[in-house]
């Protein structure tokens, strides 16, 4: 009895493990599903590409909008400093005649 | 034919325009040769052009909480443009009194009142101020300070008001303006003349 139970399960597994061809289809499914897989992995390596380059424009424009701030910081200087020395000029200009004014006042009192 | 008229027309039009863009970049009015010529001789230059946009950008960067700084914003901000010419002689009879005559012709216009001319002929210096009156309004200020070995020629166009100029107690001389303003009498002659 024992005997006859081992041999049915011995059958089963015999059935079980038997060697099947695969479906002619098969292959092309697996295919199919590789590359409907790789797709996905594609667009992920150029939402990468298209981060970094974000990135990268974003880290030049504002390189570029410093470097123009400071560029017109030092133009905006150069101006105040040009305006500076023009008044002083003029400065010094009006108190010379202010001096010779004063001078000829004092010399016909 | 005819293309050759048109083509002598469009050439007349653009050294027109360019001649009229020259006269307008032209930073100074004074005559050019004299300031080429004064530059030559001198031993120091200073040369300061400032139009009306670079008045206003300069402005910009002037710190409101200075007080001279505001009111050198102040003072600026409406002006035309500031011209000033230092020139510095290594030794007398670089320049000649030619030049400053043709320098002061240029401004020998109705519009431009003399204030202060002052001759010397004892010490070779020579002042002169003069005023741009519009509407019996000062547009404009030219000074020129002639010394044996410096000559100073300064131009400010736009409307100068003698307070604002008077509050630039840090820049030296500029309220002295005020006091030459009090002194004026009408055209002063001293010394020689």
């Amino acid at each position: 009895m024992e005997h006859e139970e081992l041999d049915d399960f011995e059958r089963e597994l015999k059935v079980a493990l038997e060697r099947r061809p695969a479906p002619p289809s098969l292959k092309q499914r697996v295919m199919v599903r590789r590359g409907q897989r790789r797709r996905p992995r594609t667009t992920v390596i150029w939402m990468r590409l298209a981060a970094t380059l974000l990135i990268v424009a974003l880290l030049g424009g504002g390189l570029r909008w410093g470097l123009q701030q400071r560029e017109e910081q030092r133009q905006g200087e150069e101006a105040r400093r040009q305006v500076m020395t023009a008044l002083r000029i003029t400065g010094r200009a009006l108190n010379q005649v202010n001096s010779k004014l004063a001078a000829h006042n004092h010399g016909g009192e | 034919m005819e293309m050759q008229k048109r083509l002598l027309y469009l050439g007349a039009i653009v050294l027109c325009g360019t001649a009229m863009a020259a006269a307008q970049d032209s930073p100074l009015p004074l005559p050019p040769a004299v300031e080429k010529e004064l530059a030559a001789k001198a031993s120091n230059v200073t040369e300061v052009t400032l139009g009306k946009n670079m008045l206003g950008f300069a402005a910009k960067f002037m710190n409101g909480k200075d007080e001279d700084e505001a009111a050198t914003r102040k003072l600026i901000e409406g002006l035309q443009g500031i011209y000033v010419r230092e020139y510095e002689f290594d030794k007398e009879g670089e320049y000649s009194m030619e030049q400053i005559e043709q320098l002061r012709k240029y401004f020998e216009t109705s519009e431009w009142s003399p204030i202060v001319r002052e001759r010397e002929r004892k010490n070779h210096e020579t002042t002169d101020v003069l005023v741009k009156l519009v509407n019996g309004e000062s547009q404009g200020m030219f000074v020129l300070e002639a010394e044996p070995k410096d000559l100073t020629i300064v131009l400010i166009l736009g409307p100068v008001k003698v307070e604002d100029l008077s509050r630039l107690k840090g820049l030296g001389g500029l309220s002295s303006l005020g006091d030459v303003q009090k002194d004026i009498k009408p055209v002063k002659k001293g010394g020689g003349e």
